[in-house]
């Protein structure tokens, strides 16, 4: 919808304050980079980048020049007389950015560009991407189905369920003040935990346990009675069970070196906790965690958005 | 069995029992190479024999050899001459204009149709149809006075042609059938090879402002050069060949204007029964339809 590829049943898109619904994608100064790349396989990378401003009508002496400035950018000038069919995974992606650098447009949309990569190499050109960005200021707007992509790169994140807006903040509001269960679940990894709890006077219930919440969430279930879900990110255990403990058994242990992960067995569903990496503990043992409070946020059992 | 092959020489029973790799390949190849020798390289041979001999049913007499005479015949046949030149002609107006009919058929099946298969359908039934019934149909679109192409002209203004009269309009009417027949062959090829074409090179090209002419020319043709590559060889082959249709329409006439060099094949060996001669013509035939198969293996090779 923003390349004008799919037509837009209602609302209004802008581009630098130009309603763009019905101009074709020529018209809307949109480059795009996409999830397969799309280069065409009959001509040179030279040819790829150079296209879009052939088909503008741009002079030759004006092209190479523009084409040679992205791939030294790029670090694919050796490439430019190879055709896509010889190049790696990575040499793609970066010929599909340069065709998308080489128009100087108003907008770039990267469709997730770096699915079709593998871990180490995604990881590798999600940082040229950002320096990329940082390098041309140019407006960008970036699909991700990766919240590390998504929280990495964005200076601003839209997420989206079904063609709707979730949240829209920036990483820092999306992580710590998530606007429902899905916007918490997508962003965060491990995702966050969510316990099914009894709101009781401004106390959370877990089973016969009684979680008492911080003077914010406290405030909120004095609003609300019944059933609701209570969300904790796994950084937000500690290992000493402190004022709030959580009770429950340890189902696995997954020691990453930097931290350790256990999956906990609890009233109200597994919970999985990230503690420092000396935690000592073993399956099928029973535990007590402190649970940082004050960082749950509490959410409507039935339509999982934050409560207020 | 490993210790048995590694060791000592082994006995005639036990090579039949488990024979090597080269001999079982041999074997299973066999069936296959007795009967492609029975049904192609044994008439192949007689014919080109033939074609050397005065083979003709009509005298009686036993064939003898007679060099290349034949052959030589053929420079001073005015027939020969004419109905080669005739197969030249339907072969470079009815491939080239089966390409162009066949391409405009597999966009417009590929368009994105609710329902495709009317669409599939309509494709494949001119395919379909024996080469002689679209002979025969045709025949009666350009019948002179009963026809519903000289009504079409009438009703539009113009006067009836009539057709099979004039050697010219005779081929004309010969070729139209003729692309309309073989137009939906080569459509069903291209469209395979649209078809191969992903959607987002024309999303790039759109977002890269290339109007519809333009991803046409550049991406569409280019990406569907092998397929066109294909299409032709096959078309052309085949256009070498041509006998049905102009046989049930015209006959090969008027005089020998639409006469095909398959169809004065046809005259010498079935009609005058000149087996001799009508040999010596088929290896013409055989050799320029050779000499493509020959261009389309080395094409293939060359993409493979």
């Amino acid at each position: 919808m923003i390349a004008g590829l799919e037509s837009i049943s209602s609302g209004e898109v802008l581009i630098g304050g130009r309603v763009v619904n019905d101009l074709p994608p020529r018209e809307r100064d949109v480059a795009m980079v996409f999830q397969d790349y799309a280069l065409y396989p009959h001509k040179t990378v030279f040819e790829n980048m150079a296209f879009s401003l052939r088909v503008r009508g741009a002079r030759k002496d004006e092209i190479r020049p523009r084409v040679q400035e992205a791939a030294a950018m790029l670090g694919i000038d050796a490439l430019l007389d190879r055709r896509p069919a010889q190049l790696s995974g990575g040499q793609r992606q970066r010929v599909a950015m340069g065709r998308a650098i080489v128009r100087r447009p108003q907008v770039f949309l990267f469709d997730e560009p770096l699915s079709n990569l593998d871990a180490k190499l995604r990881g590798q050109v999600r940082a040229e991407i950002k320096k990329l960005h940082q390098a041309l200021g140019t407006t960008t707007v970036y699909v991700t189905h990766d919240q590390v992509e998504a929280m990495t790169m964005a200076d601003r994140i839209v997420i989206m369920r079904d063609g709707v807006i979730e949240q829209d903040g920036t990483p820092e509001q999306v992580y710590n003040q998530p606007a429902s269960t899905f916007v918490g679940g997508f962003i965060g990894a491990p995702a966050m935990n969510f316990l099914t709890v009894t709101l009781d006077g401004g106390a959370a219930r877990l089973g016969p346990q009684a979680l008492p919440l911080c003077p914010r969430n406290a405030a909120i279930a004095a609003r609300h009675q019944g059933a609701a879900i209570l969300g904790i990110r796994p950084e937000h255990f500690r290992p000493e069970p402190g004022p709030h403990p959580l009770a429950g058994t340890v189902q696995i242990v997954e020691p990453l070196g930097s931290d350790t992960l256990l999956h906990i067995g609890t009233e109200g569903g597994t919970v999985t906790a990230r503690l420092p990496p000396d935690t000592r503990a073993s399956a099928g043992q029973r535990i007590q965690l402190g649970v940082d409070i004050a960082k749950a946020h509490l959410f409507d059992a039935a339509t999982g958005r934050v409560l207020a | 069995m490993a210790e048995r092959r590694a060791g000592a020489p082994r006995g005639v029973r036990s090579r039949i029992l488990d024979p090597g790799d080269t001999a079982l390949a041999a074997v299973l190849l066999l069936p296959a190479a007795l009967l492609l020798s029975l049904v192609v390289l044994y008439p192949v041979g007689k014919l080109v024999w033939t074609s050397f001999t005065d083979l003709s049913l009509t005298s009686g007499a036993p064939a003898a050899f007679v060099g290349i005479r034949n052959f030589r015949w053929m420079l001073e046949d005015a027939t020969f001459r004419q109905s080669l030149w005739n197969t030249i002609l339907i072969t470079l107006v009815t491939v080239p204009g089966a390409l162009v009919a066949g391409l405009g058929l597999a966009m417009l099946a590929n368009l994105p149709f609710r329902v495709k298969w009317p669409v599939r359908l309509s494709l494949l039934i001119p395919w379909a149809l024996p080469l002689s019934f679209a002979g025969l149909i045709f025949a009666w679109f350009f019948h002179s006075e009963y026809g519903v192409v000289n009504d079409i002209l009438r009703r539009l203004g113009f006067e009836g042609v009539i057709w099979f009269n004039s050697p010219r309009w005779a081929m004309v009417a010969v070729c139209i059938t003729i692309i309309w027949k073989t137009a939906s062959f080569v459509a069903l090829i291209l469209l395979a090879g649209l078809q191969t074409i992903p959607r987002s090179l024309y999303e790039a090209a759109d977002v890269d402002g290339a109007g519809r002419w333009r991803q046409f020319v550049e991406i569409t043709l280019p990406l569907l050069r092998p397929a066109i590559a294909v299409a032709l060889i096959f078309r052309t082959i085949t256009a070498l060949q041509t006998f049905d249709v102009p046989f049930m329409m015209t006959r090969g006439g008027p005089g020998s204007s639409t006469t095909t060099l398959a169809m004065y094949i046809h005259q010498n060996t079935v009609s005058f029964l000149d087996l001799g001669y009508g040999s010596a013509l088929a290896v013409v035939l055989f050799l320029i339809s050779m000499l493509f198969t020959a261009l389309y293996l080395r094409m293939i090779r060359a993409r493979g």
